[in-house]
């Protein structure tokens, strides 16, 4: 089990993401950062399809009731026990240790994994957590939830993954796969111009504030999106889709952030800049190929 | 909107799933798959996409379902889409009740599903400014499509009426109460 004695601002269990119901308009939810998310997993030796709580707001501090290896990311993030230890490195805590999670002013997302994963009842083939659906747990203080099975292995304490590098404004993206609806002086607009985040910025989207981008021939037949879609509604403001989305839009879409930069988009605070850098397919699988996610989102 | 084009998308979709690369998403006229290109190289999808599409044409439409969705027309937006029709609220009420309607696909939220085509004479372009809340069950149309939010919502549809079913139920086999290719009836309280 794991006892939450504080849950933080907003608290849910995500794995990967539920996949499996996209043609029944089902978001695919999960992590808003899968970057930091997939890390945290690795660093405790789960697999990609096992499950770990998002954070979001202070402060967060749980227990483990047995031994288990622990790990904290996001942006900006450490822990504390008896020490304080950085984030993005896996911990052992022994039985009832007291765990805060350290978040800055700069967080918006952190992810606590444990070995075995939070091992809550799948719904629809997924524990992700999709609240309007009634899909998943928010994590309360008080609340326990159980574990899955752990070997505990000495060897992985103090194991480390890299943060991506959240202070950097530029997020990488491929063009399309509507760019015909915007002139080529639109599109070269889009990728220099400097975008602010939208305070109404959630696990659904990130909104962005700047440069109007204009489309032509207003809105297009409803199709489907991923996470990464930057679309241009008529009003002329992007709003690159995550992990919450709707399975289907109709705004133009511009461009598509790479799976590997999608942590860096939901980590942006409100005020902060955000540009995008145009990239090649082949860069984004490459970028991909330099992560840790063992599954999901792509499949 | 067109439901043979529609149904061929719903086949692409369903051949690119059974290739086992990852799920897909069709709608009036695209349909988006998923695959993780790691384990499947870019080129190979496009490749496996126009075998799909070529395969997918055998794809015989099964029989449909009827499913009848009992309606209040009670909505909100009601009076003002009759008068932009040219036609009384009753009239109104009897072209969106007297066809039976076809499920495109489902999207915009858990159990939406996209149907039509309306009766060309109601007119209802979507609102230049969304209700902020829809409440779950309103019966709603836009640009020729008819459809009911399944959950609380903002939304840009006119709300012509309400439902007490319960679209979408993670509870129940399928959760969604409409599957794409049924046929939709709304049945006038």
């Amino acid at each position: 089990m794991i006892r939450i004695h504080a849950a933080g601002g907003r608290a849910t269990i995500q794995d990967a993401g539920r996949f499996g119901h996209l043609r029944e308009g089902l978001p695919p939810s999960g992590p808003a950062d899968p970057s930091a998310f997939f890390a945290a997993q690795w660093l405790v030796g789960n697999d990609g399809s096992a499950a770990a709580i998002e954070v979001v707001g202070s402060p967060f501090v749980f227990s483990c009731e047995d031994r288990r290896l622990i790990a904290v990311t996001g942006r900006e993030v450490a822990l504390r026990s008896r020490d304080r230890l950085p984030g993005w490195t896996a911990a052992f805590v022994r039985p009832d240790e007291e765990i805060t999670v350290i978040a800055s002013e700069r967080t918006r997302f952190a992810y606590v994994a444990v070995s075995g994963g939070i091992a809550t009842e799948p719904v629809l083939g997924s524990r992700a957590t999709y609240l309007p659906a009634g899909l998943g747990h928010l994590v309360r203080t008080g609340d326990s939830w159980p574990l899955g099975p752990a070997r505990v292995d000495p060897t992985g304490a103090g194991r480390t993954a890299k943060a991506p590098e959240y202070q950097d404004e530029f997020v990488r993206a491929i063009t399309g796969p509507h760019v015909e609806r915007f002139t080529d002086q639109e599109a070269e607009g889009f990728f220099s111009s400097q975008f602010i985040v939208d305070a109404m910025s959630d696990r659904m989207a990130t909104r962005l504030l700047g440069n109007l981008v204009r489309s032509r021939g207003g809105e297009i037949l409803t199709c489907g999106v991923i996470a990464g879609a930057v679309q241009v509604p008529s009003g002329g403001q992007p709003i690159i889709l995550l992990a919450e989305h709707q399975v289907t839009g109709g705004y133009p879409v511009i461009a598509t952030v790479i799976t590997a930069d999608l942590g860096r988009v939901a980590q942006r605070l409100p005020g902060e800049p955000l540009r995008f850098a145009r990239v090649e397919r082949d860069r984004a699988t490459d970028a991909l190929r330099g992560e840790r996610m063992t599954s999901g989102p792509s499949a | 909107m067109n439901a043979k084009l529609v149904e061929r998308c719903r086949a692409l979709a369903e051949a690119w799933e059974d290739l086992g690369h990852g799920p897909a998403v069709p709608a009036y006229a695209s349909v988006l798959v998923r695959f993780d290109p790691r384990r499947l190289d870019p080129l190979e999808a496009e490749r496996g996409v126009s075998d799909a599409l070529a395969r997918s044409t055998e794809i015989e439409p099964t029989n449909p379902r009827t499913v009848e969705i009992p309606t209040r027309y009670d909505g909100p937006d009601l009076a003002e889409t009759a008068s932009a029709s040219g036609v009384d609220t009753k009239t109104l009420v009897r072209l969106h009740s007297e066809r039976d309607y076809v499920a495109f696909f489902l999207g915009f939220l858990p159990g939406f599903a996209y149907c039509g085509t309306l009766d060309a004479r109601i007119v209802a372009p979507r609102l230049a400014r969304p209700h902020e809340r829809v409440p779950a069950g309103s019966v709603a149309v836009a640009d020729g499509q008819t459809g009911v939010y399944p959950f609380d919502s903002p939304g840009g549809w006119r709300i012509l009426g309400s439902t007490d079913l319960v679209m979408f139920d993670a509870a129940r086999e399928p959760p969604a109460l409409i599957r794409p290719g049924d046929r939709v009836r709304f049945v006038p309280q």
